[in-house]
């Protein structure tokens, strides 16, 4: 158990003049969490200016991040880190070389996208007249011939007879589109005639030429430029080679200039001087001061701030950063998704780093899917550099270790038992011949012997009384960690009344049941109800009506860490019916002997164990974290805390001289 | 004539406390999974907090599971 890093607040003020140097240092230094100045706060300061390379910065930045998105630069073209000094000199003549080639190219590429943007709605034009292939010439241009193109719902030709029986008509039953040739003195009396027919018109192209050849021309044409587009983007990736770890290194060389120039807007400016406020880690501070210093010519006078640790608006703005031993430190990724922790409370991180991997083995127990997932794990860490997704492979492989333990304690290998065993009479062999599971003499529940390796489907009795026990004994853990939270914020009688109320009424209760399991009589149950009361009462008192009313809650709880059992029996009915399906004689049984059938066994056996190995990671996976962000979290865990950011970059592309 | 035999009805009466609470359990969680989905897209960070309150319902299942083998 550990509290987050202690912080210290501290003030660098200095004159306008030594501003940037220390902005520089700081910077370098990446230990300050800067607190924002909000304007009015204090009518002697406002905020700063941004410095004045800000504004050149900016513009380069945007260009730069223009440039890396046309390329597509990505993380990975960051293959050596670059001298700062280097990116520096050259990257106004980079830009400028850069600019040029990729403007080019985007000009030309642009132009391309637009041509084939035109042909596809020229051929899509051409395409109703592509049925007839008339040339397009004969559309148009006559004294005595009105023309007609386009479709119609339905065309009753009778009709068109009985208007005139001068025309020429090409229709098309699949698309109804139809082109007509009449006489111009019939137009009207056609007109209406195809208004009433539901008449659409399409015009043809004002182009001259079979549609077909124009059509098969601008396909040519457009396979040209798709070449040329071709052309263009292999250029881009060939400029991506080339300029694609500059391109990074520029960008976060900019980035840092340009977050240094806009520190002023975070921090209060007079006149003359400026004042930053800010958090450092304790244990940092002294090494803090003298870089500063040293950086500076001691040029800015650095104090540390009081902080009123009662004050709870006060302790909200305090910046919170883990402190964990190495063993834990991956489960403040866990911790982080639900909350990091306030600055005054108690990091669960520890706690949880046993609790969960714990659960999670309880409930997986699979020596199979534990080395599966564990070699997984050890896979993915080798791969992937990334230090969240490393942090959690860590997780999963304790997870993995308890997994196994747990799979030995259960003799489990993919769902099969390693032990063969007898039930009601029958005997079912195990995995590893010859090894057989011992039984004892001891029952927690009729029918139900403990046994070793412990056969989790034929205990379940057993095993929701021991899950049971296990997540009362895990929620108590819980209110004991919220006793010293309470504690160390509001005191120990605050404490008392809000948690070890808890406490007392659950040993109220527990009496009260022993004394009439015992048979002691209406007394002994008597003193366990009153000792319950007395804890209610206390209850009530440190959380007001809303403490009772949660009491239920309790019993709840505790009956939710029956899933340990519940999720686990899930995964082996789940194993063991693929098992049965695989080899149990729907397909194929080794007795069979050899035979094709053989393989779509093998095919149902590999299918169904990879559907179960990642529920294996899923369900057990979900359902302990709930345990413990539901549950557990919820006797003691506030949260909300702010997380520590210190003003500074971690440089990735470049390297310092 | 239907015969009603004392394992029929157990059997039955476990399937009714299976399928009412994962009926149940499954109706909250969409109500609540559709709610918490809408606010992970306002704010990613809220992930943690959704997912609590996503799988809270799934305790009454955990209930009807130990109701059917207590039964």
């Amino acid at each position: 158990m550990s509290y987050p890093k202690r912080m210290t607040k501290c003030l660098v003020a200095g004159h306008k003049k030594h501003l940037e140097a220390a902005v520089d240092s700081l910077h370098e230094a990446e230990l300050l969490h800067v607190e924002d100045f909000v304007d009015g706060d204090n009518p002697d300061f406002e905020i700063g200016m941004p410095m004045q390379y800000g504004e050149e910065v900016s513009r380069k930045l945007v260009k730069i991040r223009s440039i890396s998105n046309i390329l597509n630069v990505k993380p990975t073209n960051g293959t050596v880190k670059l001298p700062e000094s280097d990116v520096s000199k050259e990257l106004d003549a980079k830009l400028e070389q850069m600019d040029s080639e990729i403007d080019r190219n985007t000009q030309e590429m642009s132009r391309l996208d637009t041509r084939v943007k035109d042909i596809e709605a020229a051929q899509k034009e051409l395409l109703p007249f592509l049925a007839h292939d008339l040339d397009l010439k004969y559309f148009g241009g006559y004294d005595n011939i009105a023309v007609f193109s386009g479709t119609v719902s339905s065309f009753n030709e009778s009709r068109l007879l009985e208007i005139t029986d001068a025309y020429q008509l090409f229709t098309d039953s699949g698309s109804k589109f139809f082109v007509l040739f009449v006489s111009k003195k019939h137009e009207k009396g056609v007109q209406t005639f195809l208004a009433d027919s539901g008449y659409r018109e399409t015009r043809a192209p004002n182009k001259s030429g079979n549609p077909s050849d124009i059509y098969a021309a601008l396909d040519v044409e457009k396979s040209e430029i798709h070449a040329q587009i071709e052309a263009l983007i292999a250029e881009r990736s060939t400029l991506n080679e080339k300029y694609g770890n500059f391109i990074l290194a520029g960008d976060e060389f900019l980035s840092i200039l340009s977050e240094k120039a806009e520190l002023p807007l975070r921090i209060a400016t007079s006149e003359h001087t400026f004042v930053i406020e800010g958090w450092v880690p304790t244990s940092n501070y002294d090494g803090f001061v003298a870089a500063l210093s040293e950086k500076t010519g001691n040029g800015v006078y650095i104090t540390t701030l009081e902080v009123d640790m009662h004050d709870n608006k006060e302790i909200a703005k305090i910046p919170v950063e883990y402190e964990n031993s190495k063993f834990a430190s991956p489960m403040e990724a866990v911790v982080d998704l639900y909350s990091r922790p306030k600055y005054n409370e108690i990091d669960p991180s520890s706690l949880i780093a046993i609790s969960f991997p714990l659960v999670y083995g309880m409930i997986l127990g699979d020596i199979g899917y534990a080395l599966v997932l564990m070699t997984l794990a050890f896979l993915v860490m080798k791969f992937i550099k990334s230090d969240s997704v490393k942090k959690l492979m860590y997780v999963l492989i304790y997870c993995q270790i308890s997994a196994l333990f747990f799979g030995i304690i259960y003799g489990e290998f993919m769902g099969f038992p390693l032990a063969g065993y007898v039930y009601y009479g029958e005997y079912f062999p195990g995995l590893i011949p010859g090894l057989e599971t011992i039984v004892y003499d001891y029952a927690l529940f009729y029918g139900e012997p403990f046994t070793f390796p412990i056969h989790r489907s034929h205990l379940i009795m057993t095993f929701l009384a021991v899950t049971a026990t296990f997540g009362f004994l895990h929620l108590n853990i819980g209110y004991i960690v919220g006793f010293f939270d309470v504690k160390g914020q509001h005191g120990l009688m605050h404490a008392v009344l809000e948690k070890l109320s808890w406490i007392v009424i659950e040993i109220g209760v527990i009496a009260a049941i022993i004394a009439w399991y015992l048979g002691l009589g209406t007394v002994g149950i008597a003193v366990g109800a009153v000792i319950a009361v007395i804890g209610v009462g206390m209850l009530t008192k440190g959380e007001g009506i809303k403490g009772p009313i949660e009491l239920p809650g309790l019993l709840g709880n505790i009956l939710s860490y029956t899933r340990i059992i519940a999720v686990g029996l899930s995964s082996i009915y789940i194993a063991s019916t693929v098992n049965d399906i695989a080899f149990g004689g729907l397909i194929w049984t080794p007795a069979d002997g050899f035979s094709v059938l053989m393989f779509v066994s093998i095919l149902v056996f590999v299918l169904g164990h990879s559907l179960n190995t990642v529920l294996s990671i899923i369900a057990p996976g979900l359902h302990a974290l709930r345990l413990q962000y539901v549950e557990f979290f919820g006797k003691f865990y506030a949260s909300g805390g702010k997380a520590y950011k210190p003003f500074g970059h971690l440089k990735k592309y470049i390297m310092e001289e | 004539m239907v015969e009603f035999t004392t394992e029929g009805l157990e059997a039955l009466s476990k399937a009714i406390a299976i399928v009412g609470t994962g009926f149940a359990s499954a109706w909250a969680e969409k109500v609540i999974g559709a709610a918490a989905i809408g606010a992970m897209v306002e704010n990613e960070s809220l992930f943690g907090k959704a997912l609590v309150l996503t799988v809270l319902p799934e305790t009454i299942v955990i209930f009807g599971l130990v109701v059917a083998i207590l039964i």
